[in-house]
C-alpha cells in the first residue's frame, strides 16, 4: 500500500544508469545503478564491506565525483538539481550528510557553533540561525550540550550533533554512512531513535547504510541491497529482505524465527516474544566448559591512573592458555587502558603484573610485543611496507623467526589470504586489511592476543571470519583478551567476562553469570528466552532437539 | 561540564601577537632579545595553553637539543670566519675546508635557538586558536584556499594523536627503535593515516556547504589584478621593513591601501552574499590589551630596525663582542607578555573565540 502511494509521487532523488570508477583503480565501484528515493522514505542500504555502499551514498550530494575524482557515467538528480552541474557545497541545501567517524565531522569549537556552520556558509541571517540552532538542539535532545566542546562529547552525542549540523539547512534528504558503527549500543540507540523521530514526525527522507541491523530493520520502509560488484540487487521491504538475505546478516531473533519457521518472522524482540511463549526449551543450552591451560598473564590488584585520577583499581585478572576473556563496560570504563597496561604502554600505578611462562615482568613494550600480539581499534593504520609479504616478514623478524616464504604462507593461510603475498597492503579491501592485521599479530605464535573493539564496523561475514580465526588460535593454546561492546559476540565466544564500571571490576564470571539477568549488557536471545539462552544457535539447537513447532 | 570560556582572547589578537613575536626573531640574532622572547613565549604558553591534550615542555627541550647542535655543526662547517679559531680543516676539502671558529659556533647556537623560538611561537598560536575560528576569519572569496588551509591546519594535531597509536601498534609487533631507519614503520602509516583523516574532514566541510558563496562568484579581472597589486605591495613592504628600510616600507603603505580599496570596490560592485556569523564577534578589553601589547612590540621592532639596528641584530664576526642592548626596546618587547597577564585564571583558558 505504502509502495503504491509513494510510487505516484515524483522521486526526491533519481540515479539513472550510474557507473563509477575511482581514479587509478581497475575495479568498478558502481555498475549501472538505477535507483529512486521517494519523499518521506526511510531506506536502509546493505551490502558487504567494499560493495560500494558509501560510494553510492556519496553520489547523492555530489562528493562523487566532484570530491573523489574518477570516471563517472550516468546522471544523479536530487530535488531537480543535477549533481553534475552542482557540487557538494551547493547541494548541501538539499542533502545533509553524516559520516562514519564522529571526530572528523566537528567543525566548530562549541556544539551550537558547530550546528550553525552550514548556515554561516550559506549567509543565513543571524536571527534565523539562532532559531534553527535552538530547534535542532531540541529536536535531537542535545540542548544540554550546547556550550560543550564537541571533542568532550561521547561518540553517540557527537553523532547527534553531526546530524543536527547536517539538518541545519533544512535539507530534503538526510544521508548517513554507517553512523553507528563506531558507537556503543546506547549511543547507537540514541542516534537511531533520533532518526526515526525525524522521519516519522517531520517526514524527512533518510537513507542509512549500516551493518548492525538488529536496531534498524524494523524502522525502515525499504531495504536496498548492493551487490559485491557495485550493482543494485534489490530494493525491497524488510519482510522480503529477511526471506532473501543470508541468515548470518540478520538480527538474532530473526534468525531464530527463520530457522523455526515462525510466521510472521520477527524483526524485534517484542515481535519474537509471542511465538517464544509457546516454547519450552529444556536441554542445557551451554556447551561443556573449554579446557584451559596454565596462566600466561596474571594481574594482581593492579591500579591504573591518568594524571591524578584513578582509572581502575583492585583489578585481578588471570589469562590462561586456550581461554578467551571479554572485557565489557561503557565507553571510558578503562577497557583499553587495562589492555595497554598489560602491554607496557600504560604505567601500572600499583599492584603486580606477572607473566608466569615468560620473563616479561619488567620488559619494554617491544619485548612484550614479541610474545603478545595486540590488535588496536585502528589496526590497519600499522601498515607501512610495499607488500603483504614484507609486513608479515617484518613482524616475524622482530619476533625472532626467519622471515621466509613458509612463515608468510602459513600466516596468510590462517586468515584466508593465501595468494595475497605480493599485493600492496593499502590496495586490499577493508575486510582483507583486517585479516592481514590479524595475520601480522598471529605471526610468531604469540602466547596471547589482545584485541580492542575488533568487530567495530565489521559486516557479519567478516565477524564470522574473526570468530573462526580466534577459535583456531585458542585451539593452538593461545590466550585472548578482548575489549568489546559486542555482547552477541561475547555470548558466542567468550569463556569468561569481566564487566568494568565505577573504576573497578563490577562483575566477573562466565557469560551466563555476567550477562544473564542484565538489562543492558545482554543479547536478543536472552531478552526473549531468559537468562539461560544467550545465543540464537543455542535456542535453535534446543528447539530442534525438542522438535518445537509453534 | 567541559564548556569553553567566553573570556578567551580573540583569534585576531593572537595572530597579531604571533606576528609581533616572530618579527624580531626573523630580523636578527640578538642574544638578549632571543632570550627575552623565549621567556615570553614560555610564560604565555604556560599561562594561556591549558587545552586538553596540549603537550608539555619536554618536546621543546628535545627540539632545542636537536636544533642547537645542528645549527652549530652547519655553521662551523660552512662559515669559516672569526678571530677565535678552534682548529683548521684542510683547505683542500671542498665546502667545509677552512678554520673552525668559536665565532661560527656562537652564531650556530643563536640560529638554533631562533628556530626553537619560532617553532614555540607557532605551536603556541596553534594551541590557542581553534581552526574553526581561523576559517571564519577568511573571506568568502578564499573558499577553496580555506578548504586547503583547514585541511592543513587539522593535519598536524591529528598527526600527534596518531603518533602514539602507531608507535604502540608497531611495538606490539616487537619493533624496537634503535636508529633513523627504524622510524620508517612509524612515519609511513603516520602520514597515510593523517592524510586519510584530513581528507575526511575536508569531505565534511564540502558536505556542509563550505565555500559555497565563493562558488560561481569569482572575482572579476580588474578586481583580481588590483588585489594582486595590493598583495605584491604588501609583501614588498614587509621585505623592506624586515631588512631595515622602514621609510621605504612606509612609502608603500598608501599604494598598498589604494590597490586594496580598488579591489574591494570592484569586488563589491557585484551583488554577492557574504557568510554570516552565528556568534556576534565581541571585542573585549582583554583583546584590546593583547593587541595593544603586540602593536607596541611591532612598532618598537620597526623603530629599532631603523634607528638602532644593533639592538636587534648581532653578529659574532669578525670578533665575539658583548651585544649592545637597548633597555627601552627590551622593555617594550615585554609588552608581548600582556596575554599572560590578562588571561582569565582558573578556567580552561586560551582557546580563541
Amino acid at each position: 500500500m505504502i509502495d503504491q502511494a509513494i510510487a505516484t509521487r515524483k522521486p526526491l532523488a533519481h540515479l539513472r544508469d550510474v557507473s563509477f570508477r575511482y581514479p587509478d583503480s581497475d575495479r568498478i565501484a558502481l555498475d549501472h545503478l538505477e535507483w529512486e528515493i521517494q519523499p518521506g522514505e526511510m531506506l536502509l542500504v546493505v551490502g558487504r564491506s567494499g560493495s560500494g555502499k558509501s560510494t553510492m551514498l556519496r553520489t547523492l550530494n555530489g562528493l562523487v565525483p566532484h570530491f573523489s575524482g574518477g570516471k563517472f557515467a550516468g546522471s544523479v538528480t536530487v530535488c531537480g538539481a543535477s549533481t553534475r552541474a552542482q557540487g557538494p557545497n551547493q547541494l548541501s541545501r538539499h542533502v545533509g550528510m553524516v559520516f562514519q567517524h564522529p571526530e572528523t565531522q566537528v567543525l566548530g569549537s562549541r556544539v551550537d557553533e558547530d550546528i550553525a556552520f552550514a548556515l554561516e556558509q550559506h549567509g543565513t541571517p543571524r536571527s534565523t540561525m539562532r532559531k534553527r540552532v535552538e530547534e535542532l538542539l531540541d529536536l535531537l535532545s542535545i540542548e544540554t550540550l550546547r556550550h560543550r566542546d564537541p571533542a568532550s562529547l561521547s561518540g553517540g552525542e557527537r553523532q547527534r550533533v553531526a546530524i543536527a549540523g547536517a539538518l541545519a539547512l533544512h535539507p530534503d534528504l538526510l544521508v548517513l554512512d554507517e553512523p553507528t558503527s563506531q558507537l556503543d549500543p546506547w549511543g547507537a540507540e540514541d542516534v537511531l531513535a533520533a532518526l526515526t523521530r525525524l522521519n516519522e514526525d517531520l517526514g524527512l527522507s533518510v537513507v542509512i547504510a549500516e551493518h548492525r541491523l538488529e536496531r534498524l530493520l524494523h524502522r525502515v520502509d525499504r531495504v536496498v541491497q548492493v551487490g559485491d560488484g557495485g550493482e543494485l540487487h534489490a530494493s525491497i521491504t524488510p519482510g522480503e529482505f529477511v526471506r532473501r538475505a543470508e541468515p548470518l546478516a540478520l538480527p538474532p531473533v530473526t534468525r531464530i524465527g527463520l530457522a523455526l519457521e515462525w510466521t510472521p518472522i520477527p524483526l524485534t524482540v517484542k515481535q519474537a516474544r509471542l511465538p517464544a511463549r509457546e516454547m519450552v526449551l529444556s536441554i542445557d543450552p551451554f556447551d561443556a566448559g573449554r579446557e584451559v591451560g596454565d596462566a600466561v598473564i596474571e594481574a594482581i590488584d593492579i591500579r591504573l591512573k591518568h594524571g591524578r585520577g584513578t582509572i581502575l583499581s583492585g583489578v585481578d585478572l588471570t589469562l590462561r592458555q586456550g581461554e578467551l576473556v571479554a572485557l565489557i563496560g561503557r565507553n571510558g570504563s578503562g577497557k583499553t587502558t587495562l589492555i595497554r597496561s598489560l602491554l607496557g604502554h600504560h604505567p601500572v600505578a600499583g599492584g603486580q603484573l606477572v607473566f608466569p611462562s615468560e620473563r616479561l615482568d619488567q620488559a619494554s613494550p617491544a619485548s612484550i610485543g614479541r610474545r603478545i600480539g595486540y590488535l588496536p581499534q585502528q589496526a590497519t593504520a600499522m601498515f607501512f611496507a610495499e607488500t603483504v609479504r614484507d609486513e608479515i616478514a617484518f613482524t616475524a623478524r622482530n619476533r625472532g623467526q626467519k622471515p621466509d616464504d613458509r612463515h608468510v604462507e602459513v600466516a596468510l593461510e590462517r586468515v584466508g589470504l593465501s595468494g595475497y603475498a605480493e599485493r600492496h597492503p593499502r590496495d586490499l579491501s577493508g575486510g582483507e586489511q583486517e585479516r592481514l592485521a590479524l595475520a601480522i599479530m598471529l605471526t610468531g605464535d604469540p602466547i596471547a592476543l589482545m584485541l580492542d573493539e575488533p568487530t567495530r564496523g565489521m559486516d557479519a561475514w567478516r565477524k564470522a571470519d574473526l570468530i573462526r580465526i580466534l577459535d583456531e588460535y585458542r585451539q593452538r593454546g593461545g590466550a585472548v583478551l578482548m575489549a568489546t561492546h559486542d555482547v552477541e559476540l561475547v555470548a558466542r565466544i567468550a569463556d569468561r567476562v569481566m564487566m568494568l564500571g565505577d573504576r573497578e571490576v563490577i562483575a566477573e564470571g562466565t557469560p551466563r553469570e555476567v550477562l544473564g539477568g542484565s538489562l543492558t549488557f545482554t543479547t536478543q536471545s536472552q531478552l526473549v528466552f531468559g537468562d539461560d539462552w544467550l545465543t540464537p544457535e543455542s535456542v535453535i539447537r534446543a528447539a530442534m532437539a525438542s522438535d518445537h513447532v509453534p | 561540564m567541559n564548556a569553553l570560556p567566553d573570556q578567551s582572547i580573540d583569534a585576531r589578537a593572537w595572530l597579531l601577537w604571533g606576528a609581533a613575536a616572530s618579527l624580531p626573531l626573523l630580523t636578527g640574532r640578538h642574544p638578549v632579545v632571543l632570550l627575552e622572547l623565549l621567556i615570553i613565549v614560555v610564560v604565555v604558553r604556560q599561562v594561556c595553553v591549558h587545552r586538553r591534550g596540549a603537550v608539555g615542555w619536554s618536546w621543546l627541550l628535545r627540539l632545542a637539543a636537536l636544533a642547537v647542535p645542528i645549527g652549530v655543526i652547519f655553521n662551523v662547517m660552512t662559515v669559516h670566519a672569526g678571530d677565535q679559531v678552534i682548529f683548521r680543516i684542510p683547505e683542500a676539502i671542498p665546502l667545509i675546508g677552512g678554520p673552525v671558529t668559536w665565532n661560527a659556533c656562537v652564531y650556530g647556537v643563536l640560529s638554533g635557538l631562533t628556530i626553537v623560538a619560532l617553532i614555540a611561537v607557532g605551536t603556541t598560536i596553534a594551541a590557542v586558536i581553534e581552526w574553526s575560528a581561523l576559517i571564519r576569519l577568511l573571506p568568502a572569496r578564499a573558499g577553496n584556499l580555506a578548504v586547503a588551509g583547514s585541511v592543513a591546519w587539522s593535519f598536524l594535531p591529528r598527526l600527534a594523536t596518531s603518533w602514539r597509536e602507531i608507535r604502540e601498534s608497531q611495538s606490539a609487533r616487537g619493533h624496537q627503535w634503535s636508529g633513523v631507519r627504524d622510524f620508517v614503520p612509524l612515519i609511513v602509516p603516520l602520514l597515510a593515516g593523517g592524510l586519510d583523516r584530513s581528507i575526511a574532514t575536508a569531505e565534511s566541510l564540502e558536505a556542509r556547504g563550505f565555500g559555497v558563496l565563493s562558488t560561481g562568484n569569482q572575482m572579476r579581472l580588474p578586481a583580481s589584478l588590483s588585489m594582486i597589486a595590493a598583495l605584491t605591495a604588501a609583501v614588498a613592504g614587509l621585505y623592506l621593513f624586515a631588512t631595515g628600510n622602514s621609510l621605504q616600507a612606509a612609502a608603500l603603505i598608501p599604494a598598498c591601501g589604494a590597490m586594496a580599496l580598488i579591489a574591494v570596490r570592484l569586488g563589491r560592485s557585484r551583488s554577492m552574499i557574504q557568510p554570516t556569523h552565528y556568534r556576534r564577534a565581541t571585542w573585549s578589553a582583554r583583546d584590546t590589551a593583547a593587541s595593544a601589547g603586540a602593536v607596541i612590540a611591532l612598532l618598537a621592532t620597526g623603530v629599532a630596525l631603523q634607528a638602532a639596528p644593533e639592538s636587534l641584530r648581532y653578529e659574532p664576526y669578525p670578533e665575539i663582542t658583548v651585544p649592545t642592548t637597548e633597555p627601552l626596546f627590551v622593555l617594550l618587547l615585554a609588552c608581548l607578555l600582556v596575554p599572560a597577564l590578562v588571561a582569565p585564571a582558573g578556567v580552561e583558558s586560551g582557546v580563541s573565540r
